[in-house]
């Protein structure tokens, strides 16, 4: 089971609204590499790691990128923050505004919503392992793509902290692919 | 004003002397990197998000953004902030290097510190979490504002 802290992972408050960003963060929110789509698929995954190393880890970040998708959300949630019917429409966010006004919903930053088809799980830790490397890798580049849009401290502060927890859960992931190479002695071919 | 120890006044570097150099698992493939005497202080990992230094790959920006807490409250939250971030990565080290002691002990020492800073800000400013002494109390008050997503 889990258990909430009434806190962020790490701080974010917005001063200045930002609608354009406030649509390109929900790339990271119901995005295919965005962190709902990481929580889902390590905590899916989890069950049929083969050993206790590999339970932990995907129980562990896959409960930290939860956390995640509660950071992403506030940016969004403060970014709109205000935002009249006007604002929103002339931002790109016609389609945000009219099924949802100032609601989250889990969508990507054009608006397709999220779908379980954006992760997998095979069964097989090295597939798993493998994806969840270039997953972490993917949401890096995102993240990167995010702070290049940017100048807002706000906004760079936290989105810098996430852009480096892929990179830790990348070597996180790394090392235990590495691990398991060598436990079951198979080849990385 | 704060009548807490600030735990980024400390000296570390005794502590992380020899943290990696322990050979702690023969049979785990150990990555180059991970052959490391060198962590980050806990609030100077979690404004980096990176508390090992020889992972920490920086984008865009040079020196990382200190968190500038605007009243004691903020302060203290920010104090257990980088506490509980040092306990998620070590956490995540330890899964793969259960067998590093000295890891064991750094991750007790940063839960007994947010721990007592824990009590200190739940019974001054409300609860954190639902085992807090400080939801013993009419009304409840797990409800009172702030929420983590306001501003």
């Amino acid at each position: 089971m889990w258990k909430y802290e009434k806190k962020l992972e790490y701080p974010i408050n917005i001063k200045n609204k930002d609608l354009k960003m406030a649509k390109a963060l929900l790339e990271q929110y119901g995005g295919s590499n965005g962190e709902f789509s990481a929580a889902l698929r390590y905590l899916n995954q989890r069950y049929t790691m083969p050993d206790e190393k590999g339970y932990a880890l995907l129980n562990d970040i896959g409960t930290e990128e939860l956390a995640h998708v509660e950071m992403i959300a506030t940016m969004v949630k403060q970014l709109m923050e205000g935002a009249s019917v006007k604002e929103l429409i002339d931002n790109g966010l016609t389609g945000q505004y009219v099924g949802h006004d100032h609601a989250l919903f889990p969508v990507d930053a054009n608006g397709v919503p999220f779908t379980a088809a954006y992760f997998a799980t095979t069964g097989d830790w090295h597939a798993d392992l493998t994806e969840d490397m270039a997953a972490e890798q993917k949401a890096r580049a995102v993240y990167e793509h995010l702070m290049n849009m940017t100048d807002d401290p706000d906004l760079l502060a936290p989105l810098s902290f996430l852009r480096q927890r892929e990179v830790v859960h990348y070597a996180r992931f790394k090392e235990l692919r590495n691990y398991y190479l060598k436990k079951f002695n198979k080849r990385d071919v | 004003m704060n009548n807490y120890p600030d735990f980024r006044k400390f000296n570390y570097t005794n502590m992380y002397n020899n943290l990696f150099n322990q050979n702690i698992d023969n049979n785990i493939y150990k990555e180059a990197y991970e052959d490391s005497n060198n962590l980050y202080d806990p609030y100077n990992g979690f404004i980096r998000g990176n508390l090992f230094k020889d992972l920490y790959d920086p984008y865009k920006i040079k020196v990382p953004y200190d968190v500038k807490p605007m009243n004691e409250q903020a302060s203290l939250l920010t104090d257990i902030d980088a506490l509980g971030f040092a306990m998620v990565d070590l956490n995540l080290y330890l899964d793969i290097y259960p067998d590093d002691r000295k890891a064991i002990d750094l991750f007790n020492q940063y839960r007994k510190q947010k721990e007592g800073l824990m009590e200190q800000y739940e019974s001054k400013y409300g609860p954190i979490v639902l085992n807090s002494d400080s939801l013993n109390k009419y009304p409840w008050a797990w409800d009172d504002m702030p929420w983590p997503w306001d501003n």
